[in-house]
């Protein structure tokens, strides 16, 4: 049983992908503390107010940071905020743009008056500290080459704490950068994917991270919470069966190798 | 030294005057041209010791740069009143330096593309083993940088945004390079499938406490951990919280210092292979 073909295994996988794809079957999930707390400080905004999107996800991590993307804006633009998108990760500055134009366009939302996207801006740290400083002059453009202090979305911005808000979608470790350089009057929120997660909890503790999503999962509970279907409910579904389907192969490998060892011993 | 301290006060030391900026960048752009090309051939004839001496200076006060603006008093009012107390006098020089990083960065994008296209070039021309992937890859970094050129362009209304670019561009971008990167990364999942398979074993307490610890946070942060029992959210959420913060932040101590050593050692250029 030990020295199965890796490919056989490969197969199951996919067929439990598939099919709890493609199933109708939606379970609803539990609302963990770190998702409510994020829908509890994005409800205190007031129309108006604005917050800064830090996507920094390319489509390796779309699984997981689009959902997120795709509820964070929705819930900002069902609570009128007006908000700006920047990406340190040069293939994010288009999907993010892309998927923040269709959904804003669906609901009506105007670029420029109401939202913005600064594109791509190499180093993370540099860019914080010279928003920190003087926000106009780090970004000078938008993505549609726009003057950042010719955008009335942005009009009497001079830094970053003029903002709200700072929610960083991201795959990497940037939320100790924004952290360590943001002001301190602007709550930061974080839409990690699920295997950086666990680093953020010490953050969430010390309350220097306001809310948390955790991947597709966490996308769907925010999803419900916003009443609303998107991509992180099926995601979600195929990730518990794909859970359950290698928690069920760990205890068949374990008992395989106690069988091996029980005949060995019989043997000697 | 009053006129410094003047300037300083007035925070116009790193600031050029509005109606001469254009000339004085200029100025400051060609000067930096003659400059450095005058510098390669002065910097080549270097011995290695003077090379290492000239990184080594231009190393630590870039970093101390960093470190004063960091570091000194925000309010510098006591010293010169008529400051800003909201920054230290350095503090206007970051935007000029975060330019200059910026600027390194895209000349480190541009070197790199350069290796790049050079080596599959010449792999190409002497057709070398597996040139026709070198073809595929100069073919594809053409066109893709191509279109991408041109719907930056088009979005920043310099080219017209035509039928043909916008088909061409999700062609290749959203229905090709989203997907296969997409399908690369999802291959680690059946990598771990295998790996879980293979190698998870209890062969002490320690893996099988981490293995039963494991399984409870897989199964109890999924929806489906809920269906079996609303227990199980509450002891993953309590797992992630109380057991995996401590450690959590125990190791970030750990790497914080360890981060902290290296950046003196990086910033001192005592590591290896300065020169």
């Amino acid at each position: 049983m030990l020295s199965v073909d890796r490919r056989w295994l490969y197969l199951i996988l996919f067929v439990n992908i598939v099919i709890f794809l493609l199933a109708p079957l939606r379970m609803p999930a539990s609302i963990s503390p770190p998702v409510q707390k994020f829908y509890d400080e994005i409800e205190k905004l007031q129309p108006g107010d604005l917050v800064m999107i830090s996507s920094n996800w390319s489509a390796s991590t779309l699984a997981e940071n689009q959902p997120q993307l795709e509820a964070v804006i929705t819930h900002l633009m069902r609570k009128q905020a007006r908000f700006t998108i920047i990406s340190i990760e040069a293939q994010s500055r288009d999907i993010s743009y892309r998927l923040a134009e269709r959904i804003t366009k669906e609901k009506g939302y105007q670029y420029g008056e109401q939202w913005a996207h600064f594109g791509f801006v190499p180093n993370l740290a540099v860019a914080i500290k010279g928003m920190v400083t003087d926000l106009p002059n780090t970004i000078k453009q938008d993505v549609r080459g726009i003057e950042v202090t010719k955008l009335p979305v942005v009009q009497g911005v001079k830094s970053l704490s003029d903002y709200k808000m700072i929610i960083d979608v991201t795959p990497s470790g940037t939320v100790p950068v924004w952290i360590s350089y943001s002001p301190k009057n602007v709550k930061i929120l974080y839409c990690p994917t699920s295997v950086m997660a666990a680093e953020a909890y010490t953050y969430l503790d010390s309350g220097q991270i306001k809310g948390m999503i955790t991947g597709a999962k966490g996308a769907q509970e925010y999803e419900q919470l916003l009443g609303i279907k998107g991509l992180g409910a099926p995601f979600a579904n195929t990730i518990s069966f794909s859970h359950l389907l290698i928690i069920f192969f760990i205890l068949l490998g374990n008992f395989a190798m106690l069988m091996n060892r029980l005949q060995a011993r019989r043997e000697a | 030294m009053g006129m410094i301290t003047n300037l300083m006060a007035q925070q116009t030391i790193w600031r050029l005057p509005e109606e001469s900026r254009a000339l004085f960048a200029t100025l400051i752009v060609a000067g930096a041209f003659v400059l450095i090309l005058g510098l390669i051939p002065v910097l080549q004839t270097l011995p290695p010791r003077g090379r290492r001496a000239i990184i080594v200076t231009v190393t630590f006060l870039a970093g101390l740069f960093f470190a004063a603006e960091f570091f000194l008093p925000v309010d510098w009012t006591a010293i010169f009143p008529k400051d800003d107390p909201k920054r230290n006098f350095l503090t206007p020089a970051i935007q000029p330096a975060q330019n200059v990083l910026q600027i390194i960065g895209a000349l480190a994008l541009g070197l790199g593309t350069f290796g790049l296209v050079r080596l599959h070039l010449r792999n190409a021309v002497q057709k070398r083993p597996q040139w026709g992937y070198s073809i595929v890859l100069l073919v594809s970094f053409v066109v893709m940088a191509t279109l991408s050129i041109l719907n930056t362009l088009a979005e920043k209304e310099i080219v017209e945004r035509g039928p043909v670019l916008e088909r061409a561009f999700s062609i290749l971008f959203d229905y090709t390079l989203v997907q296969l990167d997409a399908a690369m990364f999802s291959l680690i999942a059946f990598y771990i499938f295998s790996a879980a398979y293979r190698a998870f074993r209890i062969r002490s307490v320690e893996a099988s406490i981490l293995m039963f610890t494991a399984m409870l946070v897989m199964i109890g942060v999924v929806p489906l951990g809920a269906q079996i029992s609303p227990a199980l959210p509450t002891i993953a959420n309590w797992v992630l919280a109380q057991l995996n913060a401590p450690a959590q932040r125990a190791i970030e101590f750990g790497v914080g210092i360890g981060g902290l050593a290296m950046a003196i050692r990086l910033w001192l250029s005592l590591e290896r292979g300065v020169t």
